[in-house]
């Protein structure tokens, strides 16, 4: 079994890399791609946060679960104030 | 924004990632201080960028130290609770409050931190697994000492409220908040120095998140300023991930701290209004 540790890895690598090749094509073509690159970038975090949840849940451990949702309700609350 | 300051921004950035990463900062304070003092940029659009920087740091490095065990993503995750919450309500507070304000908090988390980098012990003293809660138990392999290092952190509630603190200081000064919970992990909890970096650069992106959306709408982002930021952070962090694990962080951590004393000194001599350029 994959490890949590090892999949939020890839979440993350995987966002950090691909909105810094959307800001640099943005750079270099389009501003809307830089706009794409800094959206993808800010969503990161709070996309880990609902992986690390939904492999928390898949494991049974219910409190991180719980820990996990409570932070992306905070997050979410923070994105639409 | 001319190609020199482009420049400028990419190569500083990988100064700021690398030292970011290494110590579980994030690099935000390096950013916002060369933002504000060698660009002379506005403190909001200063902190809108280094939050971005943040997120490319945490999310580089985090992917490393998540892949090297290092990360305790349980103890991140308790002690986000707090953070989040703070930072959320940090970062409006930031925006009703002018610049003057902005820059005297960010001059004494400078002083704040550089004093707990002063203060960092060369030996640390480590919880065993079996002292200390279980929910949160942490263990990594330390390249340098080449022995697996177990442990388990302690007094939670402190930390958890020492949390709350930080993710408010954060939401006002748009850092990660790394600055305040270094030091938190461990010198008040007790974990070891490489795994307090580790944790604090995996939760400093979070929080700087929450913070960054709200900066993020009211304007304050240059995105052509934003490209060199998060590239010159991105290669810093990996570089500074690697950097870490080889190395003892004590002698780093002092050398960071004269720095941080030098530009908290400026800061609030341009906040007071002796400096201006």
């Amino acid at each position: 079994m994959v490890s949590v540790e090892t999949i939020l890895s890839w979440v993350l690598r995987a966002g950090v890399l691909s909105s810094a090749a959307l800001m640099t094509v943005g750079f270099l073509s389009e501003i809307p791609l830089i706009w794409a690159g800094i959206v993808v970038l800010a969503l990161t975090p709070l996309l880990r946060v609902v992986i690390a949840g939904l492999t928390f849940l898949s494991k049974g451990e219910w409190i991180f679960f719980v820990i996990a949702l409570y932070v992306i309700s905070v997050l979410v609350i923070g994105i639409f104030l | 924004m001319d190609p020199f300051s482009l420049i400028s921004i990419l190569l500083f950035g990988i100064f700021a990632g690398c030292l970011g990463a290494m110590l579980g900062l994030g690099g935000g304070v390096l950013m916002i201080i060369f933002f504000i003092l060698v660009l002379n940029l506005p403190a909001h659009q200063a902190v809108a960028l280094s939050l971005l920087a943040v997120i490319a740091s945490s999310s580089m490095g985090g992917s490393v130290y998540l892949k090297d065990k290092i990360t305790n993503v349980k103890l991140a995750m308790v002690l986000e609770t707090c953070t989040v919450t703070g930072a959320v309500a940090g970062a409006i507070l930031a925006l009703i409050l002018p610049s003057l304000f902005t820059e005297i908090v960010l001059g004494i988390v400078i002083f704040f931190a550089a004093f707990m980098m002063f203060k960092s012990p060369r030996s640390e003293k480590i919880v065993p697994p079996e002292a200390g809660s279980r929910l949160v138990l942490g263990g990594f392999y330390d390249a340098l000492t080449k022995c697996d290092v177990l442990y388990t952190p302690v007094r939670m509630r402190l930390g958890l409220f020492a949390s709350l603190l930080a993710g408010s200081i954060s939401g006002i000064a748009g850092i990660g908040g790394g600055v305040v919970m270094v030091p938190i992990m461990n010198l008040v909890m007790k974990v070891p120095i490489k795994a307090a970096a580790g944790t604090s650069n995996f939760m400093v992106g979070v929080t700087a998140a929450a913070s960054a959306f709200i900066y993020l709408t009211g304007g304050f982002v240059d995105p052509y300023a934003a490209v060199p930021t998060v590239l010159g952070i991105m290669l810093g962090a990996y570089a500074g991930t690697r950097i870490m694990v080889r190395v003892e962080s004590i002698t780093i951590k002092r050398l960071l701290g004269v720095v941080l004393i030098l530009f908290g000194i400026i800061l609030f001599f341009k906040a007071g209004g002796l400096l201006s350029w």
